[in-house]
């Protein structure tokens, strides 16, 4: 298959990467932000997420009921996102609408962060952070982020804390934007039904005049830490366990091994579900791969009942450990593989979907890939490579547990 | 132009098929009438266990040997119970889609449902009513669906504590003996597959499912229960919940009332947003939508907001609601109206959207529905019939559920 990609730059540092998908009737358009909750500064923890939200409150041109006026009326699906290492805003619209939904976008991301809606979308953002404050799962993540990666910028939560979005200025905010937003530290994505060369005028005409800037992104990878640390919150009825280990970084060869890995232990028809869940000893089991530019963490977790929680970690621990001493069946590779080409298959069909496949690609994996490309790779792990990633990254180690719920358990004593 | 075919087989299943040649996959989707309203009221959950237990052996393979089958095709399967029907939905590349057709027919034609397959299904659904107080948004579903809906629609799937203790593995056998049939099962398939291919697979291997007449159609008719409720719990943020009813989904009026519900909350310019959220700061969290069952629906209104400005937004949620009849512009029907329009045709890229709307035409009118019908009746909505519609479904008498620390009234702003 050729390469449907068109990748171009414009003078003054915007990357464009565009996809042309010639049997959709639909396209989708967003801009990839190079900036996160690992970008900022302490005191200014949750800046990045909050100015995602003031994107939408005015420019020059909109104000900020012009703005969700003019994406309601193209009848896009759009939105934003903050992660620890980016911001993320898109729309889905019908192939004739994209033009607008670029122009829109682009508009928005000149915004002037107006002063008189500031204090207003600060109520908004605490409100989204007291929601977190009741979904347990929530908090258990942030706080296996907040001790695995201790005395590092991703050891605080994407959305900030009560006491640093309340303190943030909007002349604080205003710095961040314009050392952060600059053109050659954002990315321009379209895929659908479209002609490339189009695309690239249009991003001349609406982003072209934006100015360079000078910030460097100065990330350093984090250390991750061992140990154990309960948070005992008795409001809450069960209990999560999350055991951290270190993996590969997503630009390693072995990420996609990694991957398997964590699909054959917690995900569908896996180990965890059939020797974790079905065996009774919790209601969710699973693993996920963290896998960021430059590093990675493998996440194994359950929800429990409080009294269950040294069963499922016995579980846990087993399973892990068999897969490091035993290692994988060829079936079980084999089961992954036939899996994701089926969703690869489905999720190459809608350009949204594309659409964060590339941005994905683009951030973690240096590039974008084809579907083809997505599935060669994946068809490349093998138990061999499987047993090679396992020597490499054991799961057998100790590497970090975390405990949330009413049970103060463990303690490290 | 509209292929769909749309017919009955001799096994009784009604089928409506959409061939899409250019695709890569095929999706197809179940629905059994089989749900939480056939539970027996002593023993509710029970629907819920059959359909979480259904997979876990039949007579040719363990579960884990039928998982490992249809991970052998890429398939993944997800089955879901509900309030009126249990959907199976699974996709496929197009060569397999016979032997995933094989194994789901399989599966519900002759599951065993074994002993400790199902103890571990009750004792796994009691924890899943615990984990659920962890839930808020959840929770409170739970609480106004059975208080507006009643004992039978009002029903929750997973149901409850007493009534799972109750239930042996013969109720299993017997629900399913009882409920999967032929007669009682419509089938929607979409994608890179040709009609009188799906249909001879579909007739092939479930020819002989139980009885072929067919069963299950009728609504189950609910009395509106307005009241007010509020449960005291430890958040960080209260839980607000109302509803009143609307009309069906097959009804004329249902039209305007998609439309009415873009217009509240169809996107970041829609009503509740703009007032709730973005001129007065009051939540993160706001949203209108229908719940449609057969036979009836109801609209709702929900948001999460510290306890401290919980009666100002619901008194801005009813305001918003009051008013729209009488102040509705030309303007914000053509945007509900667009965004109705542009997502069909946005989402319709993707197979597994086209076949659940298939499912969803068969289980609501017994057809498919031309995407240009419904765009049509979508686009003829104008504000007269806004105004109508609130006149003819008022929300005089609602149904609230509040949950969190203080109950309304109690604020400290207002």
């Amino acid at each position: 298959m050729n390469n449907p990609y068109t990748m171009h730059k414009l003078d003054n540092g915007l990357q464009i990467v565009i996809e042309k998908m010639p049997d959709v009737r639909s396209a989708a358009a967003g801009f990839l932000v190079r900036t996160g909750a690992r970008d900022e500064v302490a005191p200014q923890a949750g800046v990045s997420h909050f100015l995602e939200h003031m994107m939408f409150k005015g420019t020059a041109k909109r104000g900020w009921r012009d703005i969700t006026i003019a994406l309601d009326d193209l009848g896009s699906q759009y939105n934003a996102f903050t992660s620890e290492d980016r911001t993320v805003y898109y729309g889905w619209v019908r192939k004739a609408d994209l033009e607008k939904q670029i122009e829109i976008l682009a508009d928005m991301l000149r915004s002037t962060l107006p002063g008189e809606e500031f204090d207003m979308e600060k109520n908004v953002v605490l409100e989204e952070i007291a929601m977190a404050k009741d979904s347990l799962e929530h908090i258990a993540f942030d706080f296996v982020q907040e001790k695995v990666f201790a005395g590092h910028p991703l050891a605080w939560p994407v959305l900030g804390y009560e006491k640093t979005v309340q303190d943030l200025s909007r002349d604080t905010m205003w710095d961040y934007f314009k050392k952060r937003y600059t053109p050659d530290n954002i990315v321009l994505v379209v895929s659908g039904q479209v002609d490339p060369a189009a695309i690239i005028d249009l991003a001349e005409k609406y982003c072209g005049s934006w100015k360079p800037g000078n910030e460097e992104t100065r990330r350093t990878p984090p250390e991750i830490k061992g140990g154990i640390d309960s948070c005992c919150i008795d409001r809450f009825n069960q209990q999560i366990l999350i055991l951290t280990l270190p993996a590969v970084c997503s630009t390693d060869r072995l990420v996609e091994s990694a991957s398997a890995v964590a699909t054959i232990l917690g995900g569908d028809n896996s180990r965890f579900f059939w020797n974790i869940v079905q065996a009774g000893v919790s209601t969710r089991a699973g693993a996920y791969l963290m896998d960021y530019s430059d590093y990675g963490a493998m996440l194994l977790y359950g929800a429990c009942q409080p009294e269950n929680a040294e069963k499922l970690l016995d579980a846990i621990r087993r399973e892990s450990k068999r897969i490091c001493e035993d290692g994988v069946q060829e079936e079980e590779v084999d089961r992954v593989k036939n899996r994701r080409r089926t969703s690869l298959a489905l999720e190459s069909e809608t350009p949204y979907h594309r659409l964060t496949h590339l941005m994905d690609d683009i951030e973690y994996r240096g590039g974008p890939r084809t579907v083809e490309q997505m599935l060669a790779d994946v068809d490349a792990v093998s138990v061999q490579t499987v047993r090679e990633y396992l020597e490499r990254y054991p799961l057998d180690a100790a590497g970090h547990l975390a405990s949330v719920g009413p049970r103060a358990w463990p303690t490290e004593s | 132009m509209n292929s769909t075919v749309h017919d009955s087989l001799p096994c009784g299943i009604e089928y409506a098929a959409l061939p899409l040649p250019k695709r890569h996959v095929v999706s197809f989707c179940l629905r059994v009438f089989a749900g939480a309203v056939d539970d027996p009221e002593e023993k509710l959950g029970l629907a819920k266990l059959v359909g979480e237990t259904i997979d876990k052996g039949t007579e040719r393979h363990t579960g884990r040997e039928l998982s490992d089958a249809y991970d052998a095709i890429g398939a993944s399967i997800d089955i879901g119970v509900g309030r009126e029907t249990t959907t199976i939905s699974c996709t496929v590349l197009p060569d397999h889609f016979e032997r995933a057709v094989e194994l789901t027919a399989e599966m519900l034609r002759t599951p065993t449902f074994p002993q400790e397959m199902f103890s571990v299904n009750v004792d796994l659904a009691q924890q899943e009513l615990i984990a659920l107080q962890d839930d808020p948004q959840s929770l409170a579903d739970k609480i106004i669906t059975r208080q507006s809906y009643g004992s039978v629609l009002g029903r929750y799937p997973l149901g409850e504590e007493a009534t799972l203790a109750r239930i042996k593995q013969d109720d299993l056998s017997e629900f399913w003996h009882n409920y999967y049939c032929g007669g009682r099962t419509i089938f929607s398939v979409a994608g890179a597959v040709e009609v009188s291919c799906a249909t001879d697979t579909i007739e092939k291997h479930f020819a002989g499912f139980g009885q072929a007449e067919k069963q299950g159609r009728s609504p189950h008719p609910f009395d509106f229960n307005a009241s007010a409720t509020h449960q005291t719990k430890d958040l960080e943020q209260q839980q607000i919940s109302l509803c009143w009813p609307g009309a069906e989904v097959t009804h004329s009026d249902f039209p305007a009332q998609r439309v009415m519900l873009g217009i509240l909350s169809g996107g970041m310019s829609g009503r509740l947003f703009t007032e709730v959220r973005e001129k007065q700061g009051l939540v993160y969290w706001v949203g209108a939508w229908n719940d449609t069952p057969r036979g009836g629906s109801l609209i709702f209104l929900g948001a999460s907001t510290t306890p401290q400005r919980c009666d100002k937004t619901y008194a801005t949620l009813l305001r918003e609601v009051d008013r729209l009849a009488d102040d509705v512009t030309q303007m914000e029907l053509d945007r509900a109206i667009t965004g109705i329009l542009a997502a069909r045709e946005t989402r319709g890229d993707a197979t597994r959207s086209q076949c659940m709307e298939l499912i969803n035409d068969l289980f609501f009118f017994g057809r498919p529905i031309p995407a240009e019908e419904k765009d049509e009746k979508i686009k003829a909505v104008g504000i007269g019939d806004i105004r109508s519609f609130f006149a003819k479904y008022p929300r005089d008498r609602i149904s609230v559920v509040t949950l969190g620390p203080r109950a309304l009234g109690q604020s400290d702003e207002s």
